[in-house]
């Protein structure tokens, strides 16, 4: 093998970057479509299970334990276990990703809806919501900032593992970290890390418009007399 | 309209009952005060009203209806309920809180805007408010969105747990009376919960006083259970200031007033020291056919000049026979005259000496 890089070689080389626009923007694409599958997906999962664990507490600790066991599988082996069953697929690499998510997020959704004061829920029941009603209309909404703040941890987190999806064969813009290091070639891993982390910082700050929407309470405060 | 019929709580994992037995009712159109100690199951049996808590043993009817006959959330659909922390929902607006009701009830959006509109000058709350979030309220100005929400699907029956529990006593009292002022419009009926006997005392046409595990010991007016309180028990817990505080339930126009040192205004010095003389008194007023121009002492008359020619002091310490009697009280112990004035209007009535208010006591 050629090393494609010499020493005199610029650190990143332009003219790779303009003849290779459309890969980056469909390697972008695929991160992107990545991560909001594993997220999304994540967080459904994560909703019903916050919801068993909530609704029947001796469930909480199991469901935590094992989301836990999952968030402690280094990434590679995962990848490694699941192959055999599912081959190189899109699935193997969204079980993977999804796996990753579900700790952060049950733990936030549960503290968040655990966080609503007793005397909400009181008058709530009192006026006559049904559990099920104050559950969405009351409680989803004021642990948003919780369960917001769990998909924020969830997304930037999700952005970086899905580089290691390279190694079976997605990987977005891990593929260019990826081949970068596989022919020493400076540019493409440059291309690949700056784009990666590009992506988690705008999707974090996209996440904080949507709660700054969905959150207009948070901000009012200011008391008038009497 | 609310009647409770040997009603029993025993919570799980306790023997004893925290509400033993206990029977009575609500008249409609009432607001009838649950009081006493700590542990003795008020706000329980508030709460088994509307089947937050739900009772061990009896029946509780509401409107000849027993409550297990609808679910739950039905139930409390038709019953305002008003908690001490009024528990406002932060991510709704003022008018989207007062709206909960109707809204589960299913009312249509210009029926719901109509009522939040109505309610929100019914409590007095400024116009524009509906439109801010809680936070940006004052706690009187939660407790009356919370007094609203509970009123929005014109419930005949509300629930209040220690409704003005955690606000100043300045901001208490003005929500008392604007609740007195609500309840002569609306007229429901009322179970409060307190532990505050002059809260009580004020706001209850009853009062049932209960004992730690939920036992009746007395359910009276205020006043008959200040005058005749059923046992020691209920005297200990009303306190040594159980005369003074009937006096605030009683009003001066039940009280047959003293005529009062009073002399036309051509009277001579000898004629007005005749009728003070006459009451065992060192001051007269001047004046005649109910209308009084001032007062005078004895020693004004030292200079040997007729009423007419001196001076009149003016009449301070005024009382209307609306009046409680603990108003005239405070105005008679901090009068000069150790007399207050009794005026209907401009109308002159007679005088309130502490002998007549001691007699009323007593009687």
């Amino acid at each position: 093998m050629i090393l494609a890089q010499s020493a005199k070689d610029p650190l990143i080389r332009w003219d790779w970057v303009w003849d290779h626009t459309d890969d980056i923007a469909a390697a972008t694409w695929e991160h992107l479509r990545l991560t909001a599958v594993a997220v999304g997906v994540g967080f459904v999962i994560s909703m019903a299970l916050s919801m068993i664990g909530l609704r029947f507490p001796k469930t909480y600790s199991p469901i935590t334990w094992v989301t836990g066991v999952m968030y402690t599988i280094p990434s590679l082996a995962l990848f490694a276990m699941l192959v055999p069953v599912t081959g190189l697929t899109f699935l193997t690499a969204e079980i993977g990703l999804v796996s990753y998510t579900l700790l952060i997020l049950v733990r936030n959704i549960t503290a968040g809806i655990n966080g609503v004061p007793d005397e909400i829920r009181e008058a709530a029941l009192g006026m006559g919501y049904t559990p099920r009603k104050m559950f969405w209309e009351i409680e989803v909404p004021l642990a948003m900032p919780a369960i917001i703040a769990g998909l924020r941890i969830a997304t930037v987190t999700t952005v970086g593992l899905v580089t290691i999806t390279a190694l079976i064969t997605f990987g977005g813009l891990g593929s260019f970290i990826d081949s970068g290091l596989r022919r020493f070639f400076n540019t493409e891993i440059i291309v690949g890390v700056v784009l990666s982390v590009a992506l988690a910082v705008v999707l974090d700050l996209a996440i904080v418009m949507i709660e700054r929407w969905l959150t207009p309470w948070t901000r009012r405060r200011a008391t008038a007399g009497n | 309209m609310i009647r409770l019929d040997r009603v029993t709580k025993t919570f799980p994992g306790s023997t004893s009952p925290a509400v033993n037995e206990l029977s009575f009712d609500v008249p409609e159109g009432e607001i009838v005060v649950l009081i006493g100690p700590s542990g003795c199951g008020k706000t329980t049996t508030l709460k088994m009203i509307n089947r937050l808590v739900e009772p061990s043993g009896g029946t509780i009817e509401v409107a000849g209806q027993d409550i297990t006959a609808l679910e739950a959330h039905q139930l409390r659909r038709g019953i305002g309920y008003v908690i001490q922390q009024v528990g406002l929902f932060p991510h709704k607006t003022i008018a989207a809180n007062i709206a909960v009701v109707p809204h589960l009830l299913g009312w249509d959006a210009a029926r719901i805007s109509a009522r939040v509109e109505e309610l929100v000058d019914l409590v007095e709350l400024e116009p524009g408010m509906g439109d801010r979030y809680p936070s940006e309220l004052s706690g009187g100005q939660r407790q009356r969105v919370g007094v609203a929400r509970a009123l929005a699907a014109d419930p005949p029956v509300l629930l209040m747990d220690e409704p003005f529990g955690a606000v100043d006593p300045i901001v208490r009292s003005r929500l008392q009376d604007e609740l007195l002022r609500l309840q002569a419009q609306v007229r429901k009926t009322i179970v409060f919960v307190t532990h505050d006997i002059d809260e009580a005392v004020k706001l209850g046409d009853r009062v049932a006083l209960l004992n730690v595990g939920g036992i009746l010991e007395q359910y009276s007016s205020p006043a008959a259970v200040l005058r005749d309180p059923a046992n020691d028990f209920v005297a200990d817990f009303l306190g040594t200031d159980r005369g003074l505080k009937r006096l605030s339930l009683l009003p001066i126009s039940g009280v047959d007033l003293l005529p009062g040192p009073v002399v036309p205004p051509g009277a001579t010095a000898t004629e007005a020291r005749s009728v003070m003389a006459e009451h065992g008194l060192d001051w007269f007023m001047v004046g005649e056919d109910g209308h009084i121009s001032g007062w005078l002492s004895a020693e004004d008359l030292d200079g040997g000049r007729s009423p007419a020619e001196l001076e009149m002091r003016p009449v301070r310490t005024i009382l209307s026979p609306d009046s409680s009697l603990r108003d005239g009280l405070d105005a008679v112990v901090s009068s000069h005259t150790r007399a207050a004035t009794v005026f209907d209007g401009d109308t002159y009535l007679g005088i309130l000496t502490i002998d007549q208010i001691s007699n009323e006591v007593l009687q």
